[in-house]
């Protein structure tokens, strides 16, 4: 086993935000399909180093909340803030460039490839060495191989999935499966990590290990984390700030006390009378 | 039993990321090397060598090529045939245009031509799947052939339509053409499909690999780990109508002697998958196990009930032939769609927990 990393290594890229100002911001963004409108005029900022939790009904947008920050729903209107800098429209594999990574509400893991390959995936973005390197193996290519590897076995260790390291993960249960995919979004190393749904379908213990895993990648890692979840005892307990959508707008934002007593929000979620 | 993983402890990353973790598969692959590179070329007959050893090796390169594209990258490809005719005629052109070019440079050229081509089919990867992509490629298949067919400066305007093959040297000792021996072109067709196979064996298990497997198994989940699907694909394509290009060309160059626009037809691409099928998609072992058998069955058909004293024709020998490969390509895909590469893992992974159960 390795020994615990040091965390002042594996904070994120520097990248001149201050813990506490603002990574992300969205204004006024609006999406729909046709004539479904998915969101409507919402305006949201993630700080550096927070948690944020984003709830709501279900079909409530928060999943397409989510697409449109990675890049992959362009909306119609609105303006996205990362990092200081505009964007309009990206491909994803552009917004990974920047250091957003995200994990799915149902798992999308690469089911015919062992653990470690689908967190070595992870890093494909960060590692260069071109085709005729990879063709020799030996030297240069092999050098950044085991170098990747390294901080790949770290993540394995942080998440406790050694013994699964050989596995094809298809063959797992569920619950390591979602682990396997919070560790191929580490490999990353993203600045802000979006996680849809992280604990659906866990059981109690697996909900906390979950938990846990949030907080130590938020607090060792120093890594901006912005979460969907329907469990509200883990979101309430978990997250700075919290945001409440329904039918695509935005009915509340703040800290999880101001939230829990929202009249709207409890109306949205215990349902009134339209 | 020979298998012991016992006492083979991994002690840095490199060891771990060896090509053999285990230490018997390299003494396993040792034995096969000095049957292939010596005890083959001393006991073979001249028909040993133009009936099993050539076309194995050549129809195994075909078929890794093929691998890449459908088995590592997830891309159906229907067009291998047409692909290894542009390798063959960019290689008869080559050599009919430089005569003094040396012939492994004319062979590793006429790769880029199959992969350039290969890499124009397989635009259509970038929108359509499955067997949508599948009908593209058929696409390519047959408007290659009827080009073959029709360019007549592909075949140097031949009245008979058919590229002929010279006498070409390689080091004083001739390689293709009729003087070539056959033990030369074997030697010749050997130490090339074992540079590729090293060369594909360190792609696959590398990044590249990585990428390519991720888009076969989820591509929107590649393309959100920062994977360029665009990219990726079509890489896949130029890899793989790279090495298929290549056998194109030992095929006509290092085998067959000559070759007619229609040799490169469509079975010839059913050829090739069912072999990749059979050996096991997604595996380099398998292509040659495959191969083996794909090529050896009509040759065991023909000999073996002979040898019982009961007669069997030659169009009997065919017909069993196909029959016998259909019955095998349905049952693989319903017994075990990794194909004749996963039951040697499944074989060996009982050698090394013999003599337990599991």
């Amino acid at each position: 086993m390795n020994p615990r990393p040091d965390p002042n290594e594996l904070t994120a890229p520097d990248d001149g935000i201050a813990r506490g100002g603002v990574l992300l911001d969205v204004k006024n963004v609006s999406l729909s399909f046709g004539g479904v409108k998915a969101i409507t005029d919402i305006s949201l900022n993630v700080l550096k180093g927070e948690i944020r939790a984003i709830i709501g009904p279900n079909g409530a947008g928060k999943t397409s909340m989510l697409n449109v920050i990675n890049g992959f729903y362009t909306p119609q209107e609105g303006t996205i803030i990362f990092r200081g800098k505009e964007r309009r429209s990206m491909k994803p594999h552009q917004a990974v460039g920047q250091g957003i990574a995200r994990t799915f509400q149902n798992v999308a893991l690469f089911k015919g490839m062992s653990t470690l390959d689908n967190i070595m995936a992870g890093r494909s973005v960060r590692m260069k060495r071109n085709i005729g390197w990879q063709m020799l193996w030996h030297g240069p290519a092999l050098r950044e191989e085991i170098e990747h590897r390294e901080k790949v076995e770290e993540i394995i260790d942080f998440l406790e999935i050694q013994h699964i390291r050989r596995t094809p993960v298809g063959k797992l249960p569920y619950g390591l499966q979602k682990r396997v995919e919070l560790g191929r979004a580490l490999a990353m190393e993203p600045t802000l990590l979006l996680l849809d749904e992280p604990m659906a379908g866990m059981n109690l213990e697996e909900k906390e290990d979950m938990s846990r895993f949030i907080i130590d990648v938020n607090q060792q890692r120093g890594t901006t984390i912005a979460l969907i979840e329907h469990d509200m005892g883990v979101v309430m307990d978990l997250s700075d700030r919290v945001v409440v959508l329904d039918y695509g707008k935005k009915i509340a934002d703040g800290p999880p006390d101001e939230v829990k007593n929202n009249q709207n929000v409890i109306d949205a979620y215990l349902g009134v009378p339209h | 039993m020979f298998y012991r993983t016992a006492g083979q402890f991994k002690t840095s990353y490199e060891a771990d990321h060896a090509l053999f973790p285990v230490r018997q598969d390299a003494i396993l692959l040792g034995v096969i090397l000095i049957f292939a590179f010596v005890i083959f070329p001393f006991t073979a007959s001249e028909f040993a060598f133009r009936a099993l050893l050539i076309p194995v090796l050549i129809y195994s390169l075909a078929a890794l090529g093929l691998n890449i594209l459908t088995g590592y990258a997830g891309q159906l490809s229907l067009g291998t045939g047409a692909f290894m005719g542009v390798g063959a005629y960019a290689c008869y052109k080559l050599v009919s245009i430089f005569p003094e070019m040396n012939i492994v440079v004319a062979i590793a050229l006429s790769g880029f031509f199959s992969a350039a081509i290969g890499v124009l089919f397989g635009l259509p990867s970038l929108r359509i799947k499955g067997f949508y992509l599948a009908i593209a490629t058929l696409a390519a298949q047959f408007f290659l052939v009827w080009l073959f067919q029709k360019w007549a400066w592909l075949y140097n305007y031949n009245a008979s339509g058919a590229i002929q093959v010279p006498n070409i040297d390689l080091f004083g000792i001739t390689v293709a053409g009729p003087r070539a021996t056959a033990m030369a072109q074997y030697y010749f067709v050997l130490c090339v499909v074992c540079a590729i196979t090293f060369f594909a064996i360190n792609i696959t298990r590398g990044r590249i690999g990585r990428m390519w497997k991720a888009v076969r198994d989820m591509d929107i989940a590649a393309e959100l780990v920062g994977i360029n699907l665009m990219r990726t694909k079509l890489m896949a394509f130029f890899v793989s109508s790279y090495v298929v290009g290549i056998a194109g060309a030992l095929f006509v160059f290092l085998w067959r002697g000559a070759a007619e626009a229609n040799l490169f037809d469509i079975p010839l691409s059913f050829r090739v998958l069912f072999i990749a099928i059979i050996g096991g998609l997604g595996s380099i072992l398998g292509n040659f196990l495959g191969a083996i058998l794909i090529v050896a069955l009509p040759v065991i058909i023909s000999s073996v009930p002979g040898a019982f004293g009961i007669p069997v024709d030659s169009a009997m020998v065919e017909h069993l032939n196909i029959m016998i490969i259909g019955a095998l390509i349905i049952a693989f895909l319903i017994i075990e769609p990794h194909g004749l590469a996963r039951f040697w893992a499944m074989i060996r992974e009982k050698f090394i927990l013999w003599p337990f159960p599991h």
